[in-house]
């Protein structure tokens, strides 16, 4: 049997497995007579299965070079190196919403097996519902517009063009794209049961104890995705920049930035009841934006170098869109008495008052970037002209949401619930203030000039010690407890942000690039650095040829940018090479090479300071994201959220 | 005696407070107003490229793309920078040989001018609508008990006990 009748059938399967889980968890929801829980577990390992198997005949394929299947042979090559191969599967539309639907099986099966014993509770039912309803439309993608599994007649002698050169030419290719894929699909979950709580009218908050896991690993994925693309950019594109506000970047971030406020507010809500349209809002905002993500990368209606190619998806998920936005508005809407927040904010200066502050300025971000991205399709909707939103106005428009952010990140871990006191804010506050003074008065005297950048790093020290501040007193207190925990780990991520919003600063604020024509053994000086072109060479791969340059950097090690030629129609990429130190990044680029080995090459050169501390900010907050879903010590149901309100004033 | 000495740590916050304020705030505003190292043509051109779209590419800056427009694009920029040109002026010359989408700064007039008019009425609208959220809930939290609330109180309490 072929790779491409295995494939459609595993497909098939996924497709039948799950309308048919979709009727008979219905069945089972509308009879309650019937206990249909091991049927709905063989139907989820079915679906589990199918979308496996799927995965596995098409790596078969691609390893096998099976150019009969039309996936592989429009991306794939005999000349692939193994790692890119095996990759290639994500890189092109079909196999990636392939890779897209197992991962979301293995979260429905994960689901299944956490809530075993609840599977007679409604919660779970429409949880598990609406679960099948997500799974159906990525498996009947793949039965239509996006089928991996199509054939071709390859002639004798045929190969494939392999994946775009820029898909193959940096390990973080064979990370970025799961990784990224397990934050997008992790939403899922949550999003889930908030549909099953406005169903079942259980909208308290208990469906957000149920998903509190699930939420924060799905934030913490997303977030490493979005980090480890941005270094992939960085080691990759040769532009010696890491983030520009992209349309497909941007579809990435969005989430983020609502998932990174439900977070937040979900804890007012776990704590005082509070906030539930918002919560739920939140939520459907997150899981809509990654599909609304998924539109724009996969639709081809925004001009992006990181989009796939223009395909006939764009309809099918702009509808699922659609009928997402639609069915949660109207079950918000429908369950609106009960959505009534019994609570109230006594104080402004609180914790749940820094939480509310913090969930309207990602609200204000999200918005910000919202419209940035699809302004230019509404211009020319209405007026017909074609215009671009680009660098300036989102730096504009998001740096003084950011200050805010940093700010807030600083004051609201110190806060208590209910209200605060002049008395405990200064008290709590004065450790982290010295530093955040010690760190301008370091920058300045290392040079650092202008007030934006100086700021960002006075707000980041002011962030950073209010966050060690509680990891110090939470470890004195409970050993090495103090470490994990949502709080806790929450504030390990804190400074990892923290890295990245400094980082972000220093290097957009000091970025020197220039272009510089050498010819072997001239030196060019910048920044104080000294670049001396030693001359080139000519590598030949099984996959492409390469002309390296050597460039010796500060008289020490000899760096090898080069330009890597691929043999189907001739395409040229860059490939830079980075010497990374903690204080500053040097990434160097060849433009062009000489015709002749004595004419001069054309080098750009970009000087960047603490770039390595976006990439260390991502893994530390990685870290605390596991530390925050490690279970810490519990707060007692007898212990009172605060203090009376009397005994603060 | 307790008073006094809760009164003297509180005044010796208060002073660390102003020492912290005084040496950052200084830090900030000296950093801020002295003039660092001139900032060169190169480092101007490079800035500018990043403000405009590379006419052929999908999604990419003149300063990011690598295809030979944007190489041109950016070799004019550089001579426009070394010939002592305004940003404006450059703005102007590269609108009018590509397009105005070759501007990655909306135009703050006419219909574009939405794009930067709307988050400031968004978030103007939030901030009212927090205040008076924040306002209610204050007058609310004032209320004194009626007697139905207290008896109800009463009565729930002498059901738990």
């Amino acid at each position: 049997m072929s790779n491409s009748s295995l494939g459609a059938a595993a497909v098939a399967l996924g497709v039948a497995a799950s309308i048919t889980g979709l009727v008979v968890v219905a069945m089972s929801l509308t009879n309650r007579r019937g206990n249909w829980k091991r049927e709905i577990q063989w139907l989820v390992g079915a679906m589990a299965f199918a979308a496996v198997a799927a995965v596995v005949v098409m790596e078969r394929a691609l390893i096998t070079r099976d150019f009969t299947v039309a996936y592989v042979a429009e991306n794939g090559s005999s000349t692939t190196p193994a790692l890119f191969n095996f990759a290639t599967l994500w890189a092109a539309l079909e196999g990636s919403i392939l890779l897209w639907t197992m991962i979301l099986t293995g979260f429905v099966v994960a689901v299944v097996v956490k809530f075993r014993d609840q599977h007679d509770d409604p919660m779970v039912g429409w949880a598990l519902f609406t679960l099948f309803v997500v799974t159906t439309f990525f498996f009947m993608l793949m039965m239509g517009p996006a089928n991996p599994f199509g054939t071709f007649d390859p002639s004798p002698g045929f190969d494939g063009p392999g994946p775009n050169p820029l898909l193959q030419n940096h390990v973080l290719m064979a990370f970025h794209p799961p990784v990224l894929y397990l934050g997008y699909v992790g939403f899922t979950v949550p999003f889930a049961f908030a549909i099953s709580a406005l169903i079942t009218g259980r909208v308290g908050e208990g469906w957000l104890v149920a998903t509190r896991r699930w939420t924060v690993m799905a934030w913490g994925f997303l977030t490493l995705g979005i980090v480890l693309g941005a270094w992939w950019s960085y080691e990759t594109l040769g532009w010696g920049g890491y983030w520009a506000w992209d349309p497909v970047e941007n579809a990435s971030f969005l989430p983020w930035l609502t998932g990174t406020a439900f977070i937040h507010s979900v804890m007012v809500q776990e704590r005082r009841g509070m906030l539930r349209v918002w919560n739920l809002s939140l939520v459907v905002a997150t899981f809509s934006l990654t599909i609304l993500g998924t539109f724009i990368t996969r639709s081809g209606i925004l001009n992006s170098v990181h989009a796939f190619v223009e395909s006939g998806i764009g309809p099918w998920i702009l509808t699922f869109f659609g009928l997402i936005v639609v069915v949660s508005l109207g079950l918000i809407a429908w369950r609106g008495d009960q959505l009534r927040s019994p609570g109230r904010i006594d104080s402004p200066v609180s914790r749940e008052g820094a939480f509310l502050a913090n969930n309207v300025l990602f609200a204000a971000f999200a918005f910000v970037v919202l419209l940035g991205t699809i302004f230019p399709l509404f211009v020319e909707a209405v007026d017909g002209r074609t215009i671009s939103v680009g660098n300036p106005y989102f730096d504009r428009m998001t740096m003084p949401i950011g200050f805010s952010l940093l700010f807030l990140m600083a004051v609201a871990p110190v806060l208590p619930w209910r209200k605060a006191s002049p008395g405990v804010m200064s008290q709590r506050l004065i450790g982290p203030a010295w530093f955040a003074a010690a760190v301008v008065v370091f920058s300045v005297l290392v040079g650092a000039r202008g007030w934006a950048p100086l700021l960002a790093f006075g707000l980041g020290g002011f962030a950073a010690g209010a966050s060690a501040r509680q990891l110090i007193l939470a470890t004195r207190r409970q050993g090495w407890r103090g470490l994990v925990g949502r709080t806790n780990g929450g504030m390990i991520v804190h400074i990892g942000v923290i890295l990245i919003a400094v980082a972000f600063a220093a290097s957009n604020a000091y970025v020197r690039q220039d272009e510089f024509n050498l010819v072997p053994g001239q030196t060019a000086t910048m920044s104080g650095h000294e670049l001396t072109y030693e001359g080139s060479t000519v590598i030949e791969y099984s996959n492409r040829t390469e002309r390296v340059a050597r460039i010796r950097i500060d008289g020490g090690q000899v760096y090898e940018p080069a330009v890597a030629t691929y043999p189907f129609a001739g395409q040229s990429i860059n490939i830079p090479s980075v010497r990374s130190t903690a204080v500053d990044d040097i990434a160097l680029s060849v433009l062009s090479f000489p015709e002749g080995d004595d004419d001069a090459v054309l080098l750009r050169s970009t000087i960047q300071p603490l770039i390595v501390w976006l990439w260390i900010g991502g893994i530390v907050i990685a870290i605390g994201t596991a530390m925050a879903v490690t279970p810490g010590t519990r707060r007692r149901p007898t212990e009172p959220v605060s203090a009376p309100l009397e005994t603060l004033a | 005696m307790l008073r006094l000495r809760s009164s003297s740590r509180s005044d010796a916050r208060l002073w660390s407070w102003i020492g912290a304020a005084v040496i950052g705030v200084s830090a900030l505003l000296y950093g801020s107003l002295a003039s660092g190292e001139p900032r060169t043509n190169a480092e101007r051109a490079h800035s500018l490229a990043n403000q405009f779209a590379c006419p052929v590419c999908d999604g990419q800056s003149v300063a990011q793309s690598d295809v030979s427009v944007a190489r041109i694009i950016r070799r004019e920029i550089r001579t426009w920078v070394d010939e002592g040109r305004t940003t404006d002026y450059i703005r102007s010359q590269l609108v009018a040989d590509f397009g105005e989408d070759i501007d990655y700064t909306p135009s703050a007039s006419g219909i574009t001018s939405l794009v930067w008019i709307l988050p400031v009425v968004a978030g103007a609208g939030a901030v009212t609508g927090l205040f008076f959220v924040f306002r209610r809930w204050k007058l609310e939290a004032d209320l004194e008990p009626t007697e139905e609330d207290v008896a109800l109180v009463e009565s729930a309490r002498a059901d738990r006990s």
